[in-house]
Formats: structure tokens, C-alpha cells, sequence
């Protein structure tokens, strides 16, 4: 009891820097104890099953657990780089997020900008509520609206084309069109939902740097590229080193739910594959590798974007 | 003493919070004892009361299956509750979609936690093999024999086919009949309209479809000759073309072994394979397949058949109820030519194993309940307790009428009572062809086909046959191959592409790898 007593007194006394860590600790037990329940939710929830990892590295059967399960080392990543399958969904997965990063990922912005600029706040919120509302629906009911609009033989579009004189078009089974299609599916649904944090920051601009640029002669234009954009440059680079982890994830439900016969081979990303391979065949091990390795992936390209925008006087993610 | 009081205060509400993890965690595993205990009560009980059941407490069985249709039945259903009567049980079904059942079983076996009673749809998957391998399942073969109806209503060679690798049983099979297995049928009304006869060869079915488009005997220029759906890694419903052509017959859609001179030949390396291809392609050419049947669900194929615009499907004579209460909301004129099966195409007709997957019991469940699980089937399967699914209940599910129970469609489907076939099912010969309560001129004409048919049918010799390799490596070259029917059949490759692609296979070290596995396990099984 003592040495408690005498714990606090010293708090005062002594500077900061020299505490032990237990000590420290104990100052700030109660932050500590604020903290417990998220530190045991991601204990037990986030690092714990991590440990099935090591199944990866396994012959995993079920019945006998993963403790007793024979070990095979990398036999399943080999397996999965000698595999012709390996090429092809490195393609189709990069190809598919490039897509996104580029055509997707600055119309956000786009809008934002455009947003910021209007004069009416009733009709501001009138847009935005729209271009919310794609975001609420589920992949299954977009790829649905999808089949209806676009299927040869009752798709609304292709009677249109029709009406007109030319030719259906198979939007659904052609695979040249197929990344695009999911692109635009993306952009439909979940670009107005990205204005979100956009318009955030840029709510907290200065509005006396406005008024500045305006002193100084800057028209619309101007003092949308030199102040808006430059105000809301760390979110952009934030948001894109986020985005660039996320590169070998493309969504399972929306390819999975568009793909077909026809255009499987342009389709089956490591996502669909680690689906047909795990739970449809129940090739456990092999498709935890493939998981492994997708994930490795994104944190490398994560940790190489952060250091690049510290390079460059960026504030990273972390 | 603030101090002090606050240290205490910091570390009661640790201790508290330790306590009450301790205590969570206490009371799940109070709740398994309890469990455990309960079921052990049960067993217990029933160890020498086998031979008086109705004074033994009912056997609660949690059971996993499959169901058809859009709803499963309702737990606490009239019909169910007097079927748990009839075999003094306390059931809780678990029904599982049928387009997502293989998924959700794989995930079930994976957690660890399997009902007491599994649907195995395809026994000689590698998630089941494994599991019997590791002794995860009840080897039934000394117990099954006790039970009657066991062996009287599911066939030897239902009990034969789904042998292990070891020639044990490790479920019992759910029986089918071996003859009027899924095959074409056609709009018999529409051949008729146009005085054209049943095609008995690929040309003359060839010249129909094309007959039906040609004349838009749907009405509305959406007619095609046949509706059907691919699945990603094999032709799906198209196969019986296929199968028209190479004369091999296969399961669940994959359909890659033929038997030649007591070999077994992977049948995309025939050139009836080729052909077949090329004839499908003509045909979408000449629009008489769906234009987006590549990217059609199993249900849409389905649905477009029932709206009248397809002129044939793949499908089973006894399924005819659901296509006719569909189109008689049309037309009301309809009778069962609308689903008319075709004995045989060049041939050609399948026949079925005598079962669809079985039913296991993991060994988890102890090995009295296990006998009681075994006795409560025996039961559900004597005819007094059958009656309950097969009729539903009288005034609700059927009438009688002139001394004969008639069901009553619409109410019997509404309460999806036909999913408890699922579980157990009886049938006599004909129940592919037809259903007890269809119309006897129907029974006549199927039941003439079906009969024609058993001289010609083929069954599929590569059932329960075991390769390691192919567990791996073949779903990959099937979806490789499967693309490539597709794009072939669309029109966007040649059949030059396809006649590389054999040649590819032909030197394809893991698909010859597979082929001798695979015919290793064939003359093993044949030399027993």
C-alpha cells in the first residue's frame, strides 16, 4: 500500500521518460482498462484464428484437426505458382483492380468537386441523397437489375438495339466487354458513396482561403485546382494507399455472381478460385495458400505505398 | 486510503471480469454436458428397450438435408408433428437449399459440429472419402441388416454401389429407381400440331427443334428447340446431347468415362465428343438454343421451358406436376404431352445407379443412438409411417374419392410436403417415370417408354471409382475444357481450337496420370 502512495507522489516528481513501462502502465490503468474490451476483441477474434494459417502449410483434414494434420511445407504455394491457373487469375485480378483504380477511383473526387461548386444546398443534398442510394443495394440485386437490362433475349437494352435495326449484342457472354462491365457496375453503385469522405474534408477548408484567391483575381477553376484539391490532397493519397491494399480483393460476390460458362476465363479471380477450391472441393489447405499469398501481396503493395508518400512529404497511413 | 480504494476497486472489477469469462465459459460447457448427459439418457433408455419403443422417451435427432422448391417444410407442420409420432421422435431438420447444399456440407464438415444424421450427396466426394478414411462416419455394414425395411425397400445394388473403397457401407443409400433416369422430353402437343414423330436419332431431334423454331410454335417469336442451363465446369443439362453422340453416360453433369473393351476412355478425347460439339454449334447458329443459355441459372432454363417457349428440357417424367400446374395457368387445356419423355436418341438412354447419395451418421453420435437412429429410418420407411409423407393429411393434402386418395396439388406443394423425400424415400419401378396420383393414361404411356428404355439404358461405369489425382487436378481440366465447349459452341472458337486442345489432353501427364488411376480402381472392383 505503500509503495502505491508513494508511486503517485513520484508521478509528479519525476519526468515522464523514466517511468518503467509497468509503471506506466499502472499510471493509466484505467485508459488501459477502456482499451480491454478492443484489445480482446481483436485477440480473440482477429489474431487468434490467424493461427489457422498454418494450414496452409498442411495437409488439413477436418476429421483429425489441425494439430495432427501432416505437414507439407510449401507443397501448396508450389503447387499453386507451377499451376497454369496461377497466370491467369493474376491477370484477370490485376486487371480488374487497375480498371477500378482508374476509371473508378478519381470519380469520386470528380463529383465532389462538381458538388462543392453548387450554389443551392437543397439541391446539393437532393444529388447526394441519389447517388447514395446505389450503394444500399446488394451485388445480387445490381447483377440482377444487370441481367434484366442486358440479357440477349429479354434484356430492355438489347430490344432497343433491336427496334433500331442492329444486331444483340451478348453483354453478358462476351468476355472483351467483361472487366469493363464490372467497372461501370462498380461506378454505378458505389461512386456517389464515395464522395462522402471528399466532401468531409472538404467542408473544413478554410473558407477565408476562398476569399483570399478571390482578392487576388482566381475565378471557379482556379481556386478549385489551388485550394480544394491542394486541402484535400492527404485524404486522395490516404484513400488510394488504402485502395492499393485492397488491389487482389475485387469482390467475390459481383464476379462471382457475373460470371458464366462463356466468360470464365476472363471471370475466375483468386477470390472465385479460393471458393471453388476450398468450399466447393473442400481442398482446405490449398486454398488457405491462395488466400496466404493474396494477402501477403496486398500488405506488401500497402507498406511500398506508404513509404513512397512519406518520400514524397506525404502524411501515410501509418 | 482513496488510493488503496481505488486499487481494490481495479483489481474486483478485474477479477470480476476474469470471473465472468470463467463463468461464460462454464456455462456453454454446462450446456454440451447437459447435452451430453440428455443424450445419454436417451441411449441408456433405449439400450434394452429396442423391443418396446412406444414407452421409450422420443429420439431427438438433429438431421441435415436438402429441399427442392422454394420453401422447406414447417417444423411445426401438422404433417411433421404426426410423422415424429409415428416414430416417436423429436426431428429437427436443418433444410438446406438444394443449389448450395455441397457448399454448405463441406463448410458443416469443416466446422466439426455435423448434425446426427447427414445427406452425403455424392459419397465419393473427397470431403467424404477423407472423412470414412479418418473414421469421422459410422460403418453401418454390421447393424443395417437387422432393420427390414432397410433391405427390402433400398436395393442390393443401391447397398453395393455405395461401398467404400474398404467395402463397407458407411450410410445408407437413399433409393431411386434404376430406369427412367433424366432424360430429354419433348412438347409431344407441338410434334403433334405438325404431324412430325418422336426423333429416335440426333438428326431427326436436329430437324424437330428446328421445325418448332421455324413455325414459333410458341407464338411470340421466342420459341427455341431446347431450354437448358451449363455449369461451370461441365455441359450440365446439354450433356444428354453429348451423351447421344459418345454413348457415355456419367453423373451430377459430368459425364467423362466411357467403357471400350473393358477400358475406360475419358470421353472428350473421342471424336464423338467433336461432333456432338459441332452440332450444338450449328444449332445455337441456327437459334434453336436459348442465345444466352451460357449465362442461364438451372431455374431460369426451367422457367422457360414452363412459359411455353421451349419446344424440349432435360428432365425426369415424374417431375411432370410442377411443369403442368405452371402452364395450366395458361392454358388449361394442357394434358401430359407437354412433358413427354423420349425412349432413346441414337440409342442412347441413361440409367441411374438405384441411389441418389445416402445418409451417414458421424461417429460422434454415440453407438446406441446410432442403433436408434438406424431403427427410427426402418420405421419411417414401414408403410403406416410413410403414409403420413406420401399423402399429407386427408382434407388437406388429399382426398378420397371412390375409395382412392387423390392429392390435392396445389395445397400438397404449398407445404412443400414432397421434401421429406428427401430424407426417406420409397418408390416402386416406375416412380421416375411417374407419381402414384398422375392420371392411369399417363402411367400407360410412360411406363410403355420406360420399359423400352431398360433394353437399351447405360449405366455409368465410373461410379465410386477412386482416383487421387483426379480429386486435384481433374476439376481444372474439366473447367479448361468446359470453356472451351462453350466458346466453341457460341461460335467465338473453332472446332480447330478443340482438336488442339485433345491433342494437348491426349499428352497430358496428370490427365493420363488419372485415366490409369481410374482404371486401376475399375479392374480392381471388377476382380472382386
Amino acid at each position: 500500500m505503500n509503495s502505491t502512495v508513494t508511486a503517485a507522489n513520484e508521478k509528479t516528481v519525476i519526468p515522464r521518460q523514466k517511468y518503467h513501462l509497468g509503471k506506466r502502465m499502472f499510471r493509466d490503468r484505467y485508459l488501459y482498462l477502456l482499451a480491454l474490451p478492443g484489445l480482446l476483441f481483436f485477440l480473440i477474434l482477429k489474431f487468434v484464428p490467424m493461427g489457422g494459417i498454418v494450414i496452409a502449410f498442411q495437409n488439413y483434414s477436418h476429421y483429425i484437426g489441425i494439430l495432427k494434420s501432416p505437414w507439407v511445407g510449401f507443397d501448396h504455394f508450389i503447387r499453386l505458382f507451377t499451376g497454369d491457373q496461377f497466370w491467369l487469375l493474376l491477370r484477370n485480378t490485376m486487371a480488374i483492380s487497375l480498371l477500378n483504380l482508374f476509371f473508378f477511383f478519381p470519380l469520386p473526387i470528380i463529383i465532389s468537386l462538381l458538388l462543392n461548386e453548387l450554389r443551392s444546398n437543397r439541391y446539393k443534398r437532393v444529388i447526394q441523397t441519389i447517388i447514395y442510394l446505389p450503394h444500399f443495394l446488394s451485388w445480387v440485386i445490381i447483377v440482377s437489375l444487370t441481367f434484366l437490362m442486358l440479357s440477349v433475349s429479354q434484356g430492355v437494352i438489347n430490344q432497343v438495339i433491336e427496334m433500331a435495326g442492329y444486331d444483340k449484342y451478348p453483354f453478358l457472354t462476351e468476355p472483351k466487354i467483361f472487366w469493363l462491365m464490372l467497372t461501370l457496375q462498380s461506378i454505378w453503385k458505389d461512386a456517389g458513396w464515395g464522395t462522402i469522405i471528399f466532401l468531409a474534408a472538404m467542408a473544413s477548408v478554410d473558407p477565408q482561403l476562398y476569399e483570399a484567391a478571390k482578392m487576388d483575381g482566381a475565378g471557379r477553376l482556379r481556386s478549385m485546382w489551388h485550394v480544394t484539391l491542394p486541402a484535400i490532397r492527404n485524404v486522395v493519397v490516404i484513400l488510394f494507399i488504402l485502395q492499393l491494399g485492397n488491389i487482389m480483393d475485387v469482390g467475390f460476390e459481383q464476379v462471382f455472381l457475373m460470371g458464366n460458362g462463356a466468360v470464365s476465363n476472363v471471370a475466375e479471380v483468386f477470390e472465385t478460385y479460393v471458393y471453388r477450391m476450398g468450399i466447393q472441393q473442400g481442398q482446405f489447405s490449398f486454398s488457405t495458400a491462395v488466400g496466404l499469398f493474396k494477402s501477403a501481396i496486398g500488405l506488401i503493395l500497402v507498406v511500398m505505398a506508404n513509404y513512397m508518400s512519406k518520400k514524397m512529404g506525404e502524411e501515410g497511413v501509418f | 486510503m482513496f488510493k488503496v480504494n481505488r486499487n481494490s476497486w481495479w483489481k474486483t472489477s478485474f477479477l470480476v471480469l476474469i470471473a465472468l469469462s470463467v463463468v461464460l465459459a462454464g456455462c456453454s460447457s454446462n450446456n454440451q454436458n447437459s447435452q451430453n448427459t440428455k443424450g445419454n439418457n436417451n441411449t441408456s433408455s433405449s439400450g434394452n428397450a429396442g423391443s418396446v419403443p412406444a414407452k421409450e422417451e422420443p429420439l431427438k435427432v438433429s438431421i441435415m438435408s436438402h429441399f427442392f422448391q422454394d420453401t422447406p417444410p414447417d417444423k411445426g407442420g401438422e404433417v411433421q408433428q404426426r410423422m415424429q409420432e409415428a416414430l416417436n421422435a423429436e426431428l429437427d431438420i436443418q433444410w438446406v437449399s438444394v443449389n448450395n447444399y455441397e457448399d454448405r456440407f463441406n463448410v458443416t464438415v469443416a466446422s466439426g459440429d455435423l448434425p446426427e444424421l447427414v445427406l452425403v450427396r455424392d459419397p465419393f466426394s473427397s470431403v467424404f472419402r477423407t472423412g470414412v478414411e479418418q473414421g469421422a462416419f459410422w460403418d453401418i455394414t454390421p447393424y443395417y441388416k437387422d432393420y427390414g425395411n432397410l433391405t427390402q425397400s433400398i436395393s442390393e445394388t443401391a447397398w453395393n454401389l455405395t461401398k467404400m473403397k474398404d467395402g463397407k457401407n458407411y450410410g445408407v443409400p437413399r433409393p431411386r429407381p434404376t430406369e427412367g433416369e433424366t432424360f430429354f422430353a419433348i412438347r409431344k402437343d407441338w410434334l403433334d400440331q405438325l404431324n412430325l414423330e418422336l426423333p429416335t436419332t440426333t438428326d431427326e431431334l436436329y430437324a424437330v427443334m428446328k421445325a418448332f423454331v421455324e413455325n414459333d410454335m410458341a407464338g411470340n417469336g421466342q420459341t427455341v428447340g431446347f431450354s437448358g442451363y451449363v455449369n461451370p465446369d461441365n455441359m450440365g443439362n446439354f450433356s444428354p446431347f453429348i451423351s447421344s453422340f459418345t454413348g457415355a453416360n456419367g453423373s451430377s453433369g459430368n459425364v467423362e468415362w466411357k467403357l471400350v473393351d473393358d477400358q475406360l476412355v475419358y470421353v472428350d478425347t473421342l471424336p464423338e465428343t467433336r461432333q456432338a460439339l459441332e452440332y450444338l454449334a450449328r444449332a445455337y447458329k441456327d437459334k434453336l438454343l436459348p442465345a444466352d443459355f451460357a449465362s442461364l441459372r438451372s431455374s431460369q432454363s426451367v422457367d422457360l421451358y414452363k412459359a411455353g417457349n421451349a419446344g424440349m428440357i432435360v428432365e425426369k417424367g415424374a417431375s411432370i406436376s410442377e411443369y403442368l400446374s405452371a402452364m395450366s395457368a395458361s392454358n388449361s387445356d394442357v394434358d401430359y404431352q407437354v412433358l413427354y419423355p423420349l425412349t432413346s436418341i441414337n440409342g442412347y438412354n441413361p440409367r441411374a445407379g438405384g441411389f441418389n447419395g445416402m445418409l451417414a451418421i458421424p461417429k460422434s453420435v454415440p453407438e446406441e443412438k446410432m442403433k436408434r437412429i438406424l431403427s427410427m429410418l426402418n420405421t419411417w420407411m414401414s408403410d403406416e409411417a410413410y403414409e403420413i409423407q406420401q399423402w399429407g393429411i386427408e382434407g388437406v393434402h388429399h382426398k378420397v374419392e371412390n375409395g382412392k386418395k387423390v392429392i390435392i396439388e396445389e395445397k400438397f406443394a404449398v407445404d412443400s410436403i414432397a421434401n421429406y423425400n428427401q430424407i426417406v424415400f420409397k418408390h416402386g419401378p416406375y416412380a421416375s417415370s411417374y407419381g402414384d396420383h398422375h392420371p392411369d393414361e399417363m402411367k400407360e404411356a410412360f411406363g410403355k417408354i420406360q420399359e423400352e428404355r431398360t433394353k437399351s439404358s447405360v449405366p455409368d461405369y465410373s461410379v465410386g471409382l477412386y482416383s487421387e489425382t483426379a480429386q486435384t487436378y481433374l476439376p481444372e481440366i474439366r473447367k479448361k475444357t468446359q470453356d472451351l465447349k462453350i466458346k466453341i459452341i457460341l461460335g467465338n472458337k473453332s472446332i480447330g481450337d478443340w482438336d488442339a486442345h485433345v491433342e494437348t489432353l491426349k499428352n497430358d501427364t496428370t490427365l493420363n496420370k488419372i485415366i490409369e488411376e481410374i482404371n486401376a480402381s475399375y479392374n480392381a472392383r471388377a476382380s472382386e
